[in-house]
């Protein structure tokens, strides 16, 4: 069963698939316009500092934790 | 496997950046070692821990390989980077002396020689400099616009 | 002459340019409606091409053929059931092994397949090399490129398409998902082919590889299977979630022993970019990397400006000479001489340095570093109560607070970017190095180094202790949310870095013509001027630089200001010009102690007793901490837009420095320190 995380919960290197993002309207439009889409999907190369490293639409960016707490994806493919 | 020979490389390059790093800091505090004369160190606590650190990066990508990581190589390409960086440092420091002692003439460079300013920064990249040539393939980054 | 007809499905990842593909393929004939029970759009086209007529239907895009979605359900049961006689993929050529991972469920299903390898003119000049011909040779189907949104490679697709529905046989070509599983598989299929039904419309092999993946969808028709209890037992004899995730992984496998055979460079996209933000961003490396690199940046910067400095000292002295040699006017001689070559003279001196570092910071921008380095320290950061982005306009501010307050307009967050302006000042400027240079030189000769190191921290101590003061006080919140893009690493070039460093450093020597120039000319003219009742002439030499002028009767109202800290009349004077610039602080020192600018001799005068190493250190963190420069604080009211702000800046800093000062001088004089 595909298991529905925050992306901050996934573990370093691994893929996951945007299932929603739960913030505010203007919040979410920036990551939406960064290419965070439901069904996207984001590798998390970092997560053991104050903000993930991650990778989506093949663009890297740096995010804070608190704003990828609001990104929930399940582990895809599985 | 060119992923052992890596690990060996890293290994050996970890060991002497660590140890000439520490022997740079140890020799500002004025322990003498008796080897600054004869390999050129000086003392210098700052440039001792960027070459520990550097030591660091390679002896980090020497446990990731041993153990089975891939992206162990990571480390040992970086390494080898910073390496290369530190050793054009250390060249810029030997084309600012021959500046003093050509252009401007000044006095206090009278008495010196290209030896002074020599570095385990600057040998010790020498080693890095073979590694990049020899995996020159993998270091292949695009020009900035 | 008879017509053929065939149904084609498209299938495809989303974002892969299924759509536009579709168009090209049917143009206008299409109509769309819905599948059946279900909200999910489905379009159907057609297209005769060569006597054939190709009914075209769209499927939704999905990353796999598992049940989890409506999308995926659809998708699949339109391949199972309808049985079209060509599924084309839609494959994006520069995300190869993503896209593959349906080409292998597709496989599995028993479909006739052709690929459509689209975007590979992107993935081309992005530097991919795909091999179509390997391509084909292992996953045994045909591929053709194309490029939807110019239309390019449909005909060879078409072609294609037509010469594989022609085929009678077909061979399926499957994953292997090794032995364990396979046998399960085998004894799977033994059992479903006794059910007539199941066997029927769908591939054995598919349905027991479903089965052992867990699949909902085919669980819930076995159920009502005559075969069900024996298909439970079966699958009662493996730990279900251990074969889902092995036979994913078998799938992984099977791609990535094809990938590197027919595509260069984009196997599982571990760029070098990607290898080394995986050791810079270590989590114990990161910050021993960052701070080795600013070493290296900072060490090029003083030893490499060295002899450039010697050159414009040397430029400098010869002006010297050239304009007491030829100017014979007594007041305009000294203006020229000791005013403005001199002033001038001074502050460019540090040109070298801060075009170095501007060059060196430059470079590890343009190479994409800095980015990085905001990312290490943004954890660090955020507990300051800045943000990550606040680091670089911070790390500027070692070369000059002008920039670096400009730098600060990459930060999207007002609140934020208002504090790194209000605690930029205290970063310890190139400006600020003279006058500990002097001073530390002069007093606390071998620990010189360690007190000039010294005061760099503090002065960053105070600017973390000020951005947490302003941050619980006046401007209260959190930091905004930290977004940044980090860009792949590139090889910076000369021209670039070159370019952005002139960009930078350029404003230095703007700052040095104008403000400074007019600066030293006033500083010149206060010196000059008698004070009033002093019976002298205008620039007389029993006047310049002396207690009779009206600088020294400037110095002599505010001197009790400064008196509790152990200054004088001349230093409160220095720093009173220091607002101009604060290298000027020792410019004028050396004019009002009548040493010129020779520092040498400034050195030994202030030793020889008109300070104390207390008072020095008093001096210096006073020449830290103290109200920002003319530049500085013209820029922080046009980033701000805020006179209120502007002033809080400025009575904060020198405030500040006041308290600062005071404690040294009165704490240390208490205990009899350093007298």
């Amino acid at each position: 069963m595909p298991q529905v995380l925050p992306l901050t919960m996934m573990p370093e290197g691994t893929e996951g698939k945007v299932v929603s993002i739960n913030a505010g309207r203007c919040l979410k439009r920036r990551l939406v316009e960064m290419g965070f889409l439901e069904n996207t999907v984001v590798t998390v190369h970092r997560s053991d500092r104050g903000a993930l490293m991650v990778n989506v639409n093949g663009s890297k960016y740096a995010l804070g934790k608190g704003m990828a707490m609001k990104i929930m994806v399940t582990d895809c493919y599985n | 496997m060119a992923n052992k020979n890596k690990m060996f490389f890293a290994l050996a390059a970890g060991i002497l950046y660590v140890l000439f790093g520490c022997m740079q800091i140890v020799e500002q505090f004025g322990i003498k070692t008796g080897l600054a004369e004869l390999l050129l160190i000086p003392g210098d606590i700052f440039g001792g821990l960027c070459l520990v650190v550097i030591g660091a990066v390679f002896l980090y990508g020497a446990k990731e390989l041993n153990s089975g990581m891939n992206m162990g190589v990571s480390y040992v390409y970086v390494g080898i980077l910073m390496s290369l960086v530190f050793m054009a440092v250390y060249v810029l420091i030997i084309g600012a002396s021959l500046l003093e002692v050509y252009l401007i003439q000044n006095e206090d460079y009278l008495e010196w020689r290209i030896i002074d300013d020599i570095r385990p920064g600057l040998y010790l990249g020498f080693l890095s400099l073979a590694g990049y040539v020899a995996w020159r393939g993998r270091f292949s980054l695009p020009a900035a616009k | 002459m008879t017509q053929n007809k065939i149904t084609i499905a498209l299938a495809g990842n989303p974002n892969v340019g299924k759509s536009t593909l579709f168009n090209a393929i049917t143009g206008a004939h299409q109509h769309v409606g819905n599948w059946a029970g279900v909200t999910v759009e489905k379009k159907i086209g057609t297209r005769t091409y060569h006597d054939t007529e190709i009914e075209v239907v769209d499927l939704p895009g999905t990353y796999s053929l598992t049940a989890y979605s409506v999308d995926e359900i659809v998708a699949r049961d339109y391949v199972v059931e309808d049985k079209p006689d060509v599924v084309v993929q839609i494959v994006d050529a520069t995300n190869l092994e993503r896209n593959l991972y349906l080409t292998t469920q597709l496989m599995e299903l028993g479909s006739r397949l052709v690929i459509a390898l689209n975007m590979w003119d992107v993935a081309e000049s992005r530097g991919d090399k795909i091999d179509t011909t390997k391509m084909e040779e292992f996953l045994e189907i045909p591929v053709v490129k194309t490029i939807g949104n110019k239309g390019e490679g449909i005909d060879g697709l078409l072609d294609e398409v037509l010469r594989e529905a022609g085929k009678g046989a077909h061979h399926e070509h499957e994953v292997s998902y090794g032995n364990e599983i396979e046998s399960k598989i085998i004894e799977l299929e033994r059992i479903l082919v006794n059910d007539d039904a199941l066997s029927a419309r769908y591939p054995l092999r598919w349905l027991a590889i479903k089965l052992l993946d867990g699949d909902e969808n085919i669980l819930e028709k076995i159920k009502v299977s005559p075969m069900a209890t024996q298909i439970d037992n079966v699958l009662n004899t493996i730990d279900r979630e251990d074969c889902e995730a092995s036979m994913a992984d078998k799938r992984y496998e099977a791609i990535n022993t094809v990938l590197p055979q027919v595509c260069e460079r984009c196997v599982k996209e571990v760029t070098f970019s990607d290898m080394i933000d995986h050791v810079v961003t270590n989590k114990y490396l990161g910050i021993p990397i960052f701070l080795s690199m600013m070493w290296a940046a900072f060490e090029v910067t003083f030893t490499f400006a060295t002899p450039f400095m010697g050159m414009i000292d040397m430029f400098f002295g010869w002006l010297a000479g050239v304009v007491a040699e030829n100017i014979t006017t007594i007041w305009l001689g000294s203006l020229l001489g000791d005013g403005i070559v001199a002033g001038v003279g001074a502050v460019m001196i540090f040109l070298p340095n801060i075009m170095l570092l501007f060059l060196m910071l430059s470079l590890l921008e343009d190479c994409g570093y800095m980015a990085r380095a905001a990312f290490i320290m943004d954890k660090l950061m955020y507990k300051i109560g800045l943000h990550g982005r606040s680091f670089i306009p911070l790390l500027m501010g070692f070369g000059c607070n002008v920039p670096a307050i400009m730098a600060t307009r990459t930060i999207e967050d007002e609140r934020d970017r208002l504090i790194t302006i209000l605690v930029n000042p205290f970063i310890s400027c190139g400006a600020r190095l003279p006058v500990y240079i002097l001073l530390a030189g002069a007093f606390f000769g071998r620990d010189a180094g360690s007190v000039i190191f010294g005061l760099y921290m503090l002065g960053i101590i105070v600017a973390i202790l000020s951005a947490k003061l302003i941050r619980g006080t006046l401007i209260k919140g959190k930091p905004a949310p930290f977004i940044m893009e980090l860009p792949p690493y590139r090889i910076p070039t000369v021209k670039g870095s070159a370019i952005h460093m002139w960009e930078k450093g350029s404003l230095y020597v703007k700052k040095a013509g104008t403000i400074i120039l007019a600066g030293v000319i006033l500083v010149w003219l206060f010196s000059a001027i008698p004070s009033p009742g002093v019976d002298a002439a205008f620039a007389s030499e029993e006047i310049l630089g002396t207690g009779d002028s009206l600088m020294g009767a400037l110095g002599h109202v505010i001197e009790p200001l400064v008196a509790p800290l152990g200054f004088d009349w001349r230093i409160a004077v220095a720093l009173v010009f220091g607002f101009v610039a604060k290298e000027i602080v020792i410019g004028s020192m050396g004019v009002l102690y009548g040493v010129g600018k020779d520092e040498d001799a400034l050195g030994d005068i202030l030793v020889a007793g008109a300070m104390t190493p207390l008072s020095a250190l008093g001096l210096m963190v006073f020449t830290l901490l103290y109200v920002p420069c003319i530049a500085t604080i013209g820029v922080i009211k046009k980033e701000t837009g805020s006179w209120k702000w502007t002033l809080f800046a400025a009575g904060y800093t020198t405030g500040l420095a006041w308290i600062a000062a005071f404690l040294i001088y009165q704490v240390g004089t208490y205990v009899g320190w350093g007298l």
